[in-house]
């Protein structure tokens, strides 16, 4: 039995294959990464709300056609915010709540 | 008194949480505590069946929490093992008949009656796991080093960090011979990947099913190896901090060596 796993452990290491377990350990890392990543969408309402209410100080922005998302590349994840701009509002300002 | 309520999570199903909380639970009154483990699994109780006392249920956790009778009815006290009491799960109701609040004012009760007492979640993220975090003053996680279960592994310590309890872990059916040869994640592999600290590592043993199949409480089996590590995972938790983590290997005494190489070996 252990001069048989050792034979295994030999052989695998002369024929260059990778074992097991080290690609469960990578398979492993991604996958966490990309659970982590992943918004539910609860998050994301509330994160455009924020994001229309902020900007709204200082352009008016066309509310309904407006896009929020998350976009995942190979290694790298993009929120991306469309909007198109109405115009600028002229008396933007530090305090927010009265613009 | 003042114990400590301590919940055995995991996640995924399956990876040992039943066994891992009547060993625990066992070998801390075999230490000398006073000790309650509490099925949570309402609807799947096995807590019972583990620790061979199937037999003498008569009331269970949810009519402890719906005040149907008292908790000191519900114990059922082990005759083995002095100081070992268990609060059987309910198998006719679902996870929903427990409310939070009922769940913490009967923990309150435990806790000032006994010095641990483990809590046996469910598996799964939903409600019974809620019940069962809900009064954790600390947290066990159990999991096997195979993709998935480290997997749920992650997301049931992150649940707990929002609750702001420090989980620790214990990897469970570790196979000295796959990992040796590259085909099994090590223990280092799956603290790699987790940020939690290490509570205990226990080998795959044949003893588990044994002792399961006659309800004998693992940790009584002297020559079981995974009942080993569970003592010592239990010393750990009873104060005995830096009480050394042995690492299961392969055997390489003399003599095993002598009739492996003989193959006189089972």
């Amino acid at each position: 039995m252990r001069i048989d796993s050792m034979l295994n452990g030999f052989m695998k290491k002369f024929s260059g294959k990778k074992s097991s377990k080290e690609t469960a350990k990578k398979r492993l890392q991604f996958a966490l990464v990309y659970d982590k990543l992943e918004i539910n969408e609860m998050t994301l309402e509330n994160l455009q709300k924020d994001i229309v209410e902020v900007i709204s100080r200082y352009f008016e922005i066309d509310t309904k056609s407006l896009q929020l998302e998350v976009q995942r590349e190979h290694e790298l994840s993009a929120l991306v915010f469309n909007t198109p701009i109405l115009c600028v509002k002229k008396n933007r300002g530090y305090s927010g709540n009265n613009t | 008194m003042e114990g400590k309520i301590i919940v055995v999570t995991s996640g995924k199903g399956g990876v040992g949480k039943t066994t891992a909380t009547a060993s625990i639970g066992a070998a801390l009154a075999l230490e000398g505590n006073r000790v309650a483990v509490i099925d949570m699994d309402i609807g799947l109780r096995n807590l019972d069946v583990v620790l061979g006392l199937e037999n003498r249920i008569v009331f269970n956790i949810v009519d402890v929490v719906n005040k149907r009778c008292n908790l000191s009815q519900a114990l059922i006290r082990d005759r083995r093992i002095d100081n070992l009491f268990l609060v059987p799960a309910s198998q006719s109701d679902n996870k929903d008949v427990l409310t939070t609040l009922g769940v913490q004012r009967v923990a309150k009760q435990l806790k000032s009656e006994f010095n641990y007492v483990i809590m046996d979640s469910p598996a799964g993220i939903e409600k019974g796991f809620e019940n069962s975090v809900v009064a954790a003053d600390e947290a066990i996680v159990i999991c096997t080093p195979d993709v998935s279960s480290v997997r749920d592994a992650d997301r049931v310590i992150g649940l707990l960090y929002a609750r702001s309890i420090t989980p620790r872990l214990v990897v469970n059916r570790i196979v000295p011979e796959m990992v040796a040869r590259g085909d099994m994640l090590s223990h280092e592999d799956v603290m790699d990947v987790l940020s939690i600290d290490l509570l205990g590592l226990v080998p795959m043993d044949d003893q588990v099913v044994v002792s399961t199949n006659t309800g004998m409480p693992l940790v009584m089996h002297n020559q079981s190896m995974a009942g080993q590590a569970f003592r010592r995972i239990a010393r750990r938790i009873n104060g005995e901090a830096d009480l050394p983590i042995l690492v299961p290997s392969v055997r390489t005494g003399m003599w095993n060596r002598i009739t492996q190489k003989l193959g006189l070996n089972r």
